[in-house]
């Protein structure tokens, strides 16, 4: 009796666990292996590269799989009606190479798009509806890299197949996916096909439920017979254009059938030693974040400690710098020319850096920057093989769940990438037929002052996203942190003007001395999606192992072999 | 004998465990609300537009009226006002609204409907995500003038519902949203 006593015990107290609320789990974030890591923003996703790898495929094939995957996984943030950039150096490439798969403004597109009678912008006119999306650019962008860079030695249904399982078997509901149905069941309940998907009978999923989409699958199998004129031609495209000009867009066949993908140099810099690769403009992230680890190079970083008041202080200054500039020069170079010489130049990090005081805050560097609505919903992962071949891919549909118009019978939401345009007409920035709408995104890679393949790192998270890949790279690179511990660590971001942004981690000890430095300071949440998502990839080259970290922030999970 | 004896013992407590997680014992004893009933949002979350859908299938008469005002429940024949809690920067944003000024419309809105004798039963479905800051604000604000209140069980995790509702005001908690509809049905008068 005693024994069946211990036992109804031992139930009441498992029940009581499972029904308390989970903390954030950051156990199990990492792996590490000698062949290969992926890190993605879910643990099945990083499997479904790993898998690729054991097959027999390259880093890109791994990558292109894990990017149809996370589409099928993560569907509010990335997929087939999205775009993004990829930058990928394989062991024999003397540079790393840039697909940038970004959205484009449709041709019918003007500066005056979203302006209503009264000359004002029609609220929720860029997130929302049809006229909100972008020509989207995924499809071609992972199908390009794959055919250029994959190994050749698996076919594209190995590479799309996982993806087409996933959304067949269905995708588990996590309370990190629970909490963002919740959270935009406003714009889902109001589009018919994707409430159809992504709520349970009208109401949000709950953590555990499972979201099945064979319309999606369907829209798979299609890209593995037909190649990426499955979705910008025929049948697909017809009810993409169909479904967005319904909801009040603009977007037609022949925009679809004219997207390219841009093939770009990528910017370049270094810190301390360290070579750095990042993506250029459309996206302004790469740019900056090189502009950030310019200035930093200007300071003993080590010496102002980790995580402490000048520290915090001085990562607010050369914040405050970087996106001054931003919102000044930065815009799609084929319609604007964007000083990014300048920007990248030594010369003039050692210029700005002397603006800095550390001992008081600057004055807000501009009035304003236009750019701070940018949505953080984005996925980005990291792949590496024992080679040293190395992608770093950030995609995104823009905020979560899109512009929320979802393709009837086809299972894909489209983005509402026009948002990151500057609605009124005046901006380097603004609305232009073709033009690409200006992004934070920074899939980064970066050699070891040897030229050896030593990382690749990126994150989502909007205005958030190089200033977050800056500081992991500086707990790596200054502070020799193994990458998970270099992830967890909590974080700063700072705009041009306003308010420090502090996660709640931040050493409580620093705070009052931040405060009297003068910053006005706003302390977010403990481990705060806000501050981004990142899953990079370390090589350490003596003992042979490739480490992957992943951030617990969203789902993320890396896998290795 | 003694072994199945404790096996019995065994089941039955297992039992008595998991019995309150599969039935329905509300706190509510007895139905007083009458339809029809006007729906309105406490904090401009999106969470009233769930609790819509959860009234629509219940087949209860209702109108919805995010923002309504006070001086709206005299042209509304609303017997019953359902009020949805949980802040949102977004949807206050959306709506053109300040905080303070949807605290504002909230006590005059609660005021009113008290004086014309109105059914108040407020709901906060949202769950952990939907506290914080400002969300808290309209809970302290709305629940003390409920008659009737239903929480998701993880918004109340540090018992604020509980600690509001007091024994004057019935609370009941449920799992999960889509567990809503069978209480908030049951507090209308056939």
């Amino acid at each position: 009796m005693k024994k069946l006593a211990f036992v109804f015990v031992l139930f009441v107290a498992a029940l009581s666990a499972l029904s308390a609320q989970l903390p954030v789990n950051l156990y199990g974030r990492a792996a590490s292996g000698p062949n290969g890591v992926v890190a993605a923003a879910k643990p099945e996703a990083s499997q479904v590269g790993i898998d690729i790898l054991k097959k027999g495929g390259n880093a890109v094939d791994a990558a292109v799989a894990t990017g149809f995957a996370l589409g099928v996984l993560e569907p509010n943030a990335s997929g087939v009606g999205g775009g993004g950039f990829m930058i990928i150096k394989m062991k024999d490439m003397t540079e790393p190479v840039v697909i940038d798969f970004r959205e484009m403004a449709p041709s019918k597109s003007t500066p005056t798009m979203y302006l209503g009678a009264d000359g004002k912008v029609v609220p929720n006119s860029t997130i929302e509806g049809g006229l909100a999306v972008g020509v989207p650019g995924e499809v071609k962008g992972l199908l390009y890299a794959l055919e250029h860079y994959g190994s050749g030695k698996l076919s594209r249904a190995d590479i799309i197949q996982p993806a087409i399982q996933w959304a067949l078997t269905g995708v588990p509901v996590t309370v990190n996916l629970a909490s963002i149905i919740k959270d935009n069941y406003g714009k889902l309940v109001k589009y018919e096909n994707g409430a159809q998907i992504y709520l349970k009978d009208g109401l949000p999923y709950e953590v555990g439920d499972v979201i099945y989409n064979p319309d999606l699958a369907k829209t798979l199998a299609k890209i593995v017979k037909e190649g990426a004129d499955a979705v910008y031609k025929g049948e697909i495209a017809e009810a993409i254009v169909k479904e967005i000009q319904k909801r009040g867009g603009i977007l037609t066949l022949e925009d679809l059938a004219n997207y390219e993908v841009k093939i770009r140099k990528p910017v370049e810099g270094s810190y301390r030693g360290y070579k750095v690769y990042s993506v250029p403009p459309a996206s302004s992230g790469g740019t900056h974040l090189i502009e950030i680890l310019n200035i930093l190079e200007n300071f003993d970083v080590k010496k102002l400690g980790f995580q402490t008041a000048q520290s915090a202080h001085l990562w607010s200054e050369i914040l405050k710098l970087t996106f001054a500039d931003r919102s000044k020069y930065m815009a799609d170079t084929e319609f604007v020319k964007v000083p990014l010489a300048g920007l990248t130049s030594k010369e003039y990090a050692k210029e700005q850096a002397a603006r800095i005081d550390l001992n008081k805050p600057l004055a807000p560097v501009t009035a304003g920057d236009p750019w701070k609505y940018e949505s953080g919903s984005t996925t980005h992962f990291s792949v590496m093989d024992k080679e040293g071949n190395m992608v770093a891919v950030t995609k995104t549909i823009n905020y979560f769940f899109g512009s929320g118009v979802t393709i009837p019978g086809w299972g894909f939401i489209m983005n509402d990438e026009m948002d990151d345009f500057v609605a009124t007409p005046g901006s380097v920035n603004s609305v232009e037929p073709g033009k690409r709408p200006l992004s934070s995104m920074s899939p980064t890679l970066v050699l070891d002052p040897q030229g050896r393949s030593f990382m690749t790192i990126g994150s989502p998270g909007a205005t958030r996203i190089f200033p977050t890949v800056a500081q992991v790279i500086s707990n790596v690179i200054d502070f020799g942190f193994p990458i998970q511990e270099a992830i967890l660590a909590p974080r700063v971001w700072q705009g041009a003007s306003g308010a420090l942004n502090i996660e709640g981690r931040y050493p409580a000890s620093a705070l009052d001395g931040i405060k009297k430095l003068g910053h006005d300071v706003t302390i977010r949440g403990d481990w705060d999606a806000y501050f981004g998502g990142v899953h990079a990839v370390v090589y350490d080259y003596d003992k042979g192992v490739l480490y992957g970290g992943a951030d617990p922030r969203r789902d993320g999970q890396a896998a290795a072999f | 004998m003694k072994r199945s004896r404790s096996v019995l013992l065994l089941v039955a407590a297992v039992i008595a465990v998991l019995a309150p997680l599969s039935l329905a014992a509300y706190n509510l004893k007895a139905p007083f609300a009458s339809q029809p009933a006007l729906l309105t949002s406490i904090g401009q979350s999106a969470d009233v537009e769930m609790a819509k859908a959860i009234i629509n299938r219940l087949k209860i008469s209702f109108t919805m009226d995010s923002l309504v005002k006070a001086q709206g429940l005299a042209s509304s024949n609303a017997k019953t006002l359902i009020i949805v809690i949980g802040g949102s920067s977004k949807g206050l944003g959306a709506a053109g609204i300040s905080a303070d000024a949807e605290l504002e419309r909230t006590k005059a809105l609660l005021a009113e409907a008290k004086k014309r004798g109105m059914k108040i039963i407020g709901l906060h479905i949202g769950g952990e995500a939907r506290r914080g800051e400002l969300s808290d604000r309209f809970i302290n604000a709305a629940v003390p003038s409920c008659d009737y209140f239903i929480v998701v069980e993880d918004g109340n995790n540090d018992g604020l519902f509980t600690k509001l509702c007091g024994t004057k005001i019935p609370l009941d908690v449920v799992q999960k949203i889509s567990q809503v509809g069978e209480p908030l049905a049951a507090a209308f008068l056939k």
